[in-house]
């Protein structure tokens, strides 16, 4: 590796290591208990190591196992894992935005690591500026090995420590909340997530669980532009009639 | 777990989700998006925290009869304290602390007590 991209490197995994600490301490409470649950369903652990690189899901691990225990046709385990998975393009679309000036190869690399988590942590680093692709590909990287260790040391040490599920997914359920009141307080943001709310709960309701996350987010993506257009319209029209007054 | 089963899952999986993390990114980088797609990728982080939320903090089975109502009424109070602290500080680090620690107050004390 030439001298001046392994200075490059080196910077960005400094600079990615103290926003990334919060990820770390979450995939730390969270893999392993994922590890225990898949050690249960009789994976062993080098299984779980390959599927925390090449996959990378905290959802989707610990559905894996928990379908397998219930005895569902792995037909099954793949579209539901999918369903539940499709939130990732709003990930990506999103993130799309911040890497115009980026190679396709490293654009695919950073796209590939996106979680939940990192996708909340990046995009607030890239709206205050001065973070780059790299920079983020470097958060996604702490995040994903502390994940691959996590998981893999649960597997190994399987049932002899016992960590309370409930707890373990609280903390992430606590990140998320913490990503959320980090979005602007405006009255669009109020009706995006209020109807992005109603939309999981309806889904649920209906027995729609897997799709529940992307649908309801949907639901508020689009309400959120109705509201939108209507402020921008009703702006529009109360300058139009200032301008008739006159 | 058999290594054939592990293997289709694993590639099933894994294909699907590379698809879904990577094909928005390369097909809409350095694109210029009309303005009302810039906006609704602006309300993108608002609605998928607000569902990931939505979707931890609710389940039907929770409310079904004879259910502990402090199955889904804990993790709510949690979320309410979680909620305050994250306005208040915006630190992720405080917010997965005290979710965790009020959590297991609502979960384990009143047994303590009782």
């Amino acid at each position: 590796m030439p001298e001046e991209i392994e200075v490059e490197v080196r910077e960005a995994f400094k600079r990615a290591l103290k926003p990334a600490l919060p990820i770390i301490a979450g995939y730390i409470v969270l893999g392993l208990p994922c590890g225990i649950l898949s050690a249960t369903a009789g994976m062993s652990w080098w299984m779980v190591a390959i599927l925390s690189i090449v996959f990378y899901s905290g959802a989707g691990q610990y559905m894996i196992p928990n379908m397998w225990l219930a005895a569902n046709p792995i037909t099954a385990i793949i579209a539901s894992v999918g369903l539940v998975n499709t939130r990732q393009m709003l990930y990506g679309t999103s993130l799309s935005q911040f890497c115009g000036n980026v190679g396709k190869g490293l654009a695919t690399f950073f796209g590939a690591t996106v979680t939940d988590e990192s996708f909340g942590v990046n995009y607030a680093k890239f709206l205050e500026g001065d973070w780059s692709v790299k920079d983020a590909l470097a958060v996604n990287l702490y995040s994903q090995t502390t994940w691959m260790l996590s998981c893999t040391v649960g597997c190994i040490l399987g049932s002899a420590v016992a960590v309370p599920s409930a707890l373990a997914s609280f903390a992430m359920t606590s990140l998320f909340l913490c990503l959320l009141c980090m979005q602007p307080t405006t009255a669009e943001n109020g009706v995006v997530v209020a109807a992005a709310v109603l939309g999981v709960v309806v889904c649920k309701l209906v027995g729609l669980s897997g799709a529940a996350i992307f649908l309801g987010a949907v639901i508020g993506i689009v309400c959120g532009m109705l509201f939108g257009s209507r402020v921008s319209r009703a702006v529009k029209q109360a300058s139009c009639e200032k301008g008739g007054d006159r | 777990m058999p290594i054939k089963d592990f293997l289709i899952i694993l590639v099933g999986v894994s294909v699907l989700m590379f698809v879904c993390r990577v094909a928005p990114v390369v097909l809409l980088k350095g694109r210029d998006l009309p303005d009302g797609v810039k906006r609704a990728l602006g309300y993108i982080p608002a609605a998928a925290f607000a569902a990931l939320v939505a979707n931890d903090l609710f389940d039907p089975a929770d409310f079904a009869a004879g259910v502990d109502p402090m199955t889904w009424a804990g993790p709510l109070i949690a979320a309410v304290v979680v909620a305050v602290v994250g306005f208040k500080t915006k630190s992720m680090a405080w917010c997965i602390v005290s979710g965790v620690v009020s959590l297991a107050i609502v979960m384990y004390v009143p047994d303590l007590i009782m």
